[in-house]
């Protein structure tokens, strides 16, 4: 990871704690009040120059994440994957880069969920080598799905907090979000995720044309909000 | 500690605490708004963000700190609810909502006379505390204007003064003139439903919106983002109290607003109310002493806060005297059917996203329910399948259809298939109230300020809400189908938690003795203590709350200034 990208993933972590800190609402008047001109100032920073929020390829899996573990990472990464598999033409979930949305989530907005992964994944890692002798990244696509059904279904022994139903429950709506957030977050790299379901994204505008059209909406590009420059400070 | 003296406090300044600080303030009485949330502005709304505003609920009350709990009988363990679909800022609910603006139907306000007159007294469940409101649609009409046309709401007529205009809804009661603005510009989904209903003869029409069609007011129009149902607007076209009423009170130069404000005690004496308490942003203990206080904040809290304020005069919560404060909590369950369509897109993210075009043939007392087993109906409509349209809420809040997993290639191959090619067609149930359904003070969870959170002890699934809901599903599938639908299939309708629009808790009423505070929101208990919003409903409709919550504002703020001010005391 070169200096720039360290700088980068800095930046986005720093963002994504303010993020979830998500207690605007407890914020005394005086702070929400000195938050706004950091607001403004925003998007401009934002658009001089910011990359797109995502490791260069083949970083997966080689360390520096903001919050898993090498072995943590592989195994939302294949987790993700399953839940939303990739395929020529159809973008899924490492494509998109879900693990790194996750990541970024846990080291800030979610920090409240590390426990529930840490202990989620440990049960997983328990669960698959008592019935396959295997890690999860072991498997074939096919046992990865046997034990996602049985997560899903409450039928996966051996969980106790997670349950097998709330970490099934928890890693598809992390995945869905990191499929389908804004790039800013980490995923839905290059908007994959929107190009795949058809989502033009944070458009300004649609016209009455575009309102009353029976066919797919092709009018403009996808738009972000890094393109659109207009993102303000939660 | 610090304690400050006013004319008139309100709790909360939302849908019903800004209309009412605007007004009181405009009178010439010095107000002072206590709001828990911070005060945005327009341009706090530019991001265009689903997994802030829809997913992480950024506006709405934080899960953690402010809890609210539910069990579904008093037996049952309360669990923390994980979404909470209200505001957690100066406007409330109005900047978020969907602008979503009705008027009750006439029989909305008499649900027990004309049910009784029409099929007998025996058609009302025994365990039902149905009840007619204390006033008539007649009554609030007037102040159904004030709130269009004070606002700014797009839509079209369909009963002007008794006469009947096709287009609009032919089921609404009387109004006075046409909206203040024309309705907003159809989508392709509306006209699909528009084709689909009126085929089976029914009656579709624009959902009312306090949204802006054409500039108003020195405001812009709507730019049909999508953005909209749980994002605050862009540019200011969503008629919320932010952008309407807030500044009428600012300028009056008699209104005074604190944010970041829990209060968490009204004070009393034996007689009257004579302020409240709050915690500050500083964490910090304060006092406000007011001739009038004025409760306005959602329903939860409004049943909570008269619990908390509880003295050895008033030992089981303020206004209480009838014991009814915290029972007859009502929602709205929904009844829905997806539907999706290989021939051609819907793109259901563009423009206002949930109940665009309406039917109302199946709402209230609008259909004959002899031999049907229940009373009341739905309203029904297009709609997306979450609050917002974006691809998040598709993901988690559509059940695929029969067959289809929610997981692995072919659940992939479904959205990338359906997310722009579907609509939901939703019904909005209305539910009877029962007074063991109730909201109270949780034992065991407490908030960030270490106050009990409200617990809800509530579960809609009751033999005449499950008919009244299964005759809905039927509804649904059949519209689905008349637009031509591929495929269509049914939702799911959930365990029994509240749905859309809880209301209750401090119902109003002609007596003492049954209700907690008359139509003008005062209590029976203490004349200068009020509680304003959908808390006082005796029976909930089908409808969206909030045109009715300002409409009643309207009218506590017309009796304040013209009789409460001249002569302090029961306005009854």
């Amino acid at each position: 990871m070169s200096t720039h990208d360290k700088g980068r993933r800095a930046f986005l972590i720093n963002t994504a704690a303010g993020v979830g800190a998500a207690t605007t609402a407890l914020l005394p008047e005086t702070q929400a009040q000195a938050q706004a001109p950091a607001a403004a100032a925003q998007p401009q920073s934002m658009s001089m120059a910011m990359p797109m929020p995502h490791a260069p390829a083949g970083l997966q899996g080689a360390g520096q994440r903001a919050f898993f573990n090498e072995e943590n990472a592989a195994t939302v990464a294949a987790f993700s994957e399953r839940i939303m598999p990739g395929a020529p033409g159809k973008p899924g979930a490492n494509d998109v880069d879900v693990v790194n949305y996750i990541d970024l989530a846990l080291s800030g907005p979610y920090k409240d969920f590390r426990e529930f992964y840490r202990t989620g994944l440990n049960q997983l890692e328990a669960y698959c080598q008592g019935a396959y002798k295997k890690s999860f990244t072991d498997l074939t696509d096919a046992q990865k799905d046997e034990v996602i059904g049985a997560l899903e279904s409450g039928k996966a022994t051996g969980f106790e907090w997670p349950r097998a139903q709330q970490f099934f429950a928890t890693l598809r709506t992390h995945t869905i979000e990191g499929m389908f957030a804004d790039p800013v977050y980490g995923g839905n790299k290059d908007f994959a995720g929107w190009r795949l379901v058809g989502f033009p994204g944070a458009q300004e505008t649609f016209t009455p044309a575009d309102l009353q059209s029976s066919g797919p909406y092709t009018r403009t590009q996808i738009m972000g909000m890094q393109s659109t420059g207009r993102r303000t400070a939660p | 500690m610090s304690a400050l003296k006013t004319d008139v406090v309100i709790v909360g300044v939302g849908a019903a605490g800004g209309i009412l600080a605007a007004e009181l303030a405009a009178s010439g009485l010095k107000v002072i708004g206590l709001e828990r949330g911070p005060r945005l502005k327009t341009a706090d709304f530019m991001s265009h963000d689903e997994l802030r505003y829809f997913q992480r609920q950024d506006t709405r009350p934080d899960t953690k700190t402010q809890p609210v709990t539910w069990r579904p009988n008093k037996d049952a363990r309360s669990v923390r609810m994980d979404g909470l679909n209200y505001g957690n800022q100066a406007g409330g609910g109005t900047v978020h909502y969907g602008g979503i603006s009705w008027r009750f139907h006439e029989d909305d306000f008499r649900v027990r006379s004309s049910t009784t007159e029409r099929y007998g007294a025996a058609a009302i469940p025994q365990d039902s505390a149905v009840a007619d409101w204390p006033l008539s649609y007649a009554d609030l009409a007037p102040f159904y204007d004030r709130v269009e046309n004070d606002l700014g709401v797009s839509g079209k007529a369909g009963n002007i003064m008794g006469r009947k205009i096709d287009g609009g809804n032919v089921f609404e009661a009387p109004r006075s003139g046409e909206f203040p603005n024309p309705a907003l510009v159809m989508t392709h989904s509306d006209t699909l439903f528009a084709d689909g209903t009126r085929k089976l003869g029914y009656h579709p029409f624009p959902t009312a919106r306090a949204i802006l069609s054409q500039p108003y007011k020195d405001r812009p129009g709507c730019t049909y983002c999508g953005f909209c149902q749980t994002f605050g607007c862009h540019v200011g076209a969503k008629s919320s109290i932010l952008v309407t009423k807030l500044p009428e009170a600012d300028k009056t130069g008699n209104f005074k607003l604190i944010t970041g404000a829990m209060v968490y005690r009204v004070d009393t004496d034996d007689k009257r109310a004579t302020g409240v308490s709050y915690y500050g942003a500083d964490g910090s203990e304060n006092s406000i002493e007011a001739d009038i206080v004025i409760v306005t904040p959602y329903i939860y809290d409004a049943t909570r806060l008269l619990l908390l304020s509880k003295t050895d005069k008033f030992p089981n919560g303020l206004a209480n005297s009838s014991g009814l404060v915290g029972k007859g909590l009502m929602a709205q369950p929904g009844a829905r059917a997806f539907a999706v369509f290989d021939d051609q897109f819907t793109n259901l993210y563009m423009g206002p996203s949930n109940q665009k075009h309406t039917i109302d043939d199946f709402n209230a007392d609008n259909f004959d329910h002899a031999g049907l087993g229940f009373i009341r109906g739905a309203q029904i409509s297009v709609s997306c399948a979450a609050l917002d349209a974006g691809p998040i809420g598709v993901a988690t809040n559509m059940t695929p259809p029969p067959g289809t997993p929610s997981w692995g290639a072919a659940y992939r191959d479904f959205l990338s298939q359906y997310y722009a090619r579907y609509v939901a067609v939703t019904s909005q149930v209305e539910q009877l109230p029962y007074h063991d359904q109730t909201i109270d003070l949780d034992p065991n969870i407490r908030d960030a300020w270490g106050l009990p959170a409200p617990r809800l002890t509530y579960d809609w699934r009751r033999p005449d809400e499950l008919k009244r809901v299964a005759f809905m599903q039927n509804k649904v599938q059949e519209i689905g189908r008349a637009m031509g639908a591929s495929k269509v299939w049914v939702g799911g309708t959930g365990n029994g938690s509240p749905g859309g629009h809880p209301s209750g808790g401090t119902r109003m009423g002609n007596n003492p003795t049954d209700s907690v505070v008359n139509k003008y929101g005062q209590t029976w208990d203490l004349p200068n203590l009020f509680v304003v919003g959908s808390s006082t409903y005796p029976t909930i409709s089908s409808y969206n709350t909030t045109t009715t919550i300002q409409a009643l504002a309207f009218m506590t703020a017309d009796a304040l200034v013209n009789k409460y001010k001249k002569s302090p005391g029961q306005l009854l």
